[in-house]
């Protein structure tokens, strides 16, 4: 029992880590706190699984294909309604957070409920760890997330436009005097992130079913990495997802399991009074924002 | 080169600039001298675009209504309205005052990010030139730029706006800030990098007395207003100058 909770609760960091990176991602960039974020989540789910079922594209472009239009969600959010309200933190977290609502009542509304949305996983089976077993998907699950935060990594220290990034976040009139285009690298932020959120749908989402409520979930469990971490960095980030993910599962496993989501809940409540700017904070303004 | 034509900057009915005229010539160095809150900034801004992004911005939101009058002309070309990018690339570079630099990224790291539309080899190229015109930066390389000393932080501001392959290069307030003998490395260097590179330079300052006897031509603004303007040995033996910037 206490094996199997090691590394099922590594897994679950894993999955905290891949829901919040691009939340993160978008934030620590363009400053835009992007409340849609678990709606671009199930939408994927549900793009890939329309393209499956109904169009009958293959697996592989399905998934190809939700991941790119999730990106391009991204940007048309940023150009159609964000550039319009930027730098006004609370019109930000009302428009995205209101987009994202609308396009999770909207697959309520045209009923895509119930057991038949399902993803399918990459490989079937499982593999034994001493006495724990775990299945692949759950194995592949803790790989794309170490591999996407190394891809991360080398992105925005070594590519011409993961500088810019980083240029724009910490001083965008700066940025601009090199000709960094502020509203450019916003948008390809916002594509970055939502990008993010659609691969981590198509890897978490075969765990279960897709479902709306998932959506307000992951934009829960997101928030609640991002807030102990601290937004905006991505070293909190990870400390984050492996002491919440930790705390998840130790409670599911010794406690009681529908109080794991009380864990993200407590932890934002509990960091938000003792240190406002989370535990590796740089964005002092967080208080503002959410 | 750069021509400024009646430019009027006004933020809501605040007049920031009233009615500017100047002129750069290829190769010069042109000084602008004001004290504070006379519109070098403004004026700066104005020629780097920045002041373009700023009203876009502005009005977005619905906040500060930012209105500009009159023309800035490079090379014969209406840049009035010309977005901050678009400038980088016909080679307006402005180093912005008080020592822009990216705190967080290590100094390598700021040249590079200063590089954002150059091509590689020209970047290292740059960062190289900046090393030789900067031994101080060399063994700074990889400290975070944000724990750099004011007059390092200047250094690698100027250099970081060196990748950015200027023509024109604009110093806002190069010396702010900075020890006497710090003020004396940075004009030094200016000197340099025009022997060097002929890079046009036009620069704002408050600090008068080391910027003067070094330029071709120098501006003295007041409150927005082009009160005065000749030589540098014009500027240096008038006696309002002497007066107002040399305390004497």
């Amino acid at each position: 029992m206490f094996l199997g909770t090691i590394v099922y609760g590594f897994i679950n960091s894993a999955i905290l880590a891949l829901l919040s990176m691009g939340f993160n991602l978008t934030f620590g960039i363009s400053g835009v706190a992007n409340f849609a974020y678990g709606a671009v989540y199930i939408f994927s789910g549900f793009l890939a699984w329309i393209l499956m079922h109904s169009w009958g594209v293959p697996y592989f472009i399905s998934v190809l294909a939700a991941i790119f239009c999730s990106g391009c969600v991204g940007i048309l959010m940023y150009y159609v309604v964000i550039i319009r309200v930027k730098g006004l933190s609370l019109s930000e977290v009302m428009a995205t957070f209101g987009i994202g609502m609308a396009v999770m009542e909207l697959f309520r509304y045209f009923d895509f409920v119930g057991f038949r949305y399902t993803l399918p996983v990459f490989v079937d089976g499982s593999l034994s760890f001493g006495e724990v077993y775990i299945d692949y998907q759950r194995v592949l699950i803790a790989l794309i997330a170490v591999c996407l935060t190394g891809f991360i990594y080398v992105f925005t220290h070594h590519t011409r436009v993961g500088l810019a990034f980083r240029a724009i976040a910490q001083d965008e009139r700066t940025a601009l005097t090199f000709g960094i285009d502020s509203d450019r690298i916003g948008a390809f932020s916002m594509a970055f992130g939502s990008a993010l959120a659609a691969v981590a749908a198509i890897v978490i989402l075969p765990l279960g079913t897709i479902a709306v409520e998932g959506g307000y979930e992951v934009l829960i469990n997101a928030l609640a990495v991002c807030i102990v971490g601290g937004l905006g960095s991505t070293v909190g980030i990870l400390v984050a997802s492996v002491l919440i993910g930790y705390a998840q599962t130790f409670t599911a496993n010794y406690l009681e399991p529908h109080w794991m989501i009380l864990v993200s809940l407590i932890a934002i409540a509990v960091v938000l009074t003792v240190k406002p700017s989370g535990l590796f904070g740089r964005q002092k303004e967080l208080e503002e924002r959410i | 080169m750069l021509t400024v034509e009646n430019l009027m900057v006004f933020f809501e009915n605040a007049l920031a600039l009233n009615d500017f005229s100047m002129e750069v010539r290829e190769g010069q160095l042109v000084g602008v001298i004001g004290s504070n809150s006379a519109g070098k900034t403004t004026l700066m801004n104005a020629l780097s675009g920045l002041i373009i992004d700023m009203r876009i911005k502005e009005q977005r939101r619905g906040g500060q209504r930012i209105t500009l009058y009159g023309k800035v002309l490079f090379e014969d070309r209406d840049i009035t309205t010309m977005p901050p990018s678009r400038r980088v690339k016909l080679g307006i570079v402005l180093c912005r005052e008080r020592h822009p630099v990216f705190p967080e990224s290590d100094v390598l790291e700021n040249l590079k990010m200063a590089g954002y539309l150059q091509k590689s080899g020209k970047v290292r190229e740059t960062i190289r030139y900046v090393f030789d015109l900067f031994p101080a930066l060399v063994r700074l390389k990889s400290r975070k730029a944000g724990f750099l000393s004011g007059g390092e932080q200047q250094m690698l501001a100027i250099g970081m706006a060196l990748v950015a392959q200027p023509r024109l290069l604009l110093l806002d307030e190069p010396l702010l800030g900075l020890s006497p003998m710090m003020q004396e490395l940075v004009m030094g260097a200016v000197q340099d990098l025009r022997g060097t590179s002929r890079i046009t330079v036009l620069l704002s300052e408050q600090f008068a007395r080391p910027v003067l006897p070094l330029i071709d031509y120098g501006y003295v603004i007041e409150n927005g207003i082009l009160t005065l303007m000749g030589s540098g040995r014009e500027l240096m033996d008038n006696p309002e100058v002497k007066a107002a910037y040399f305390g004497v």
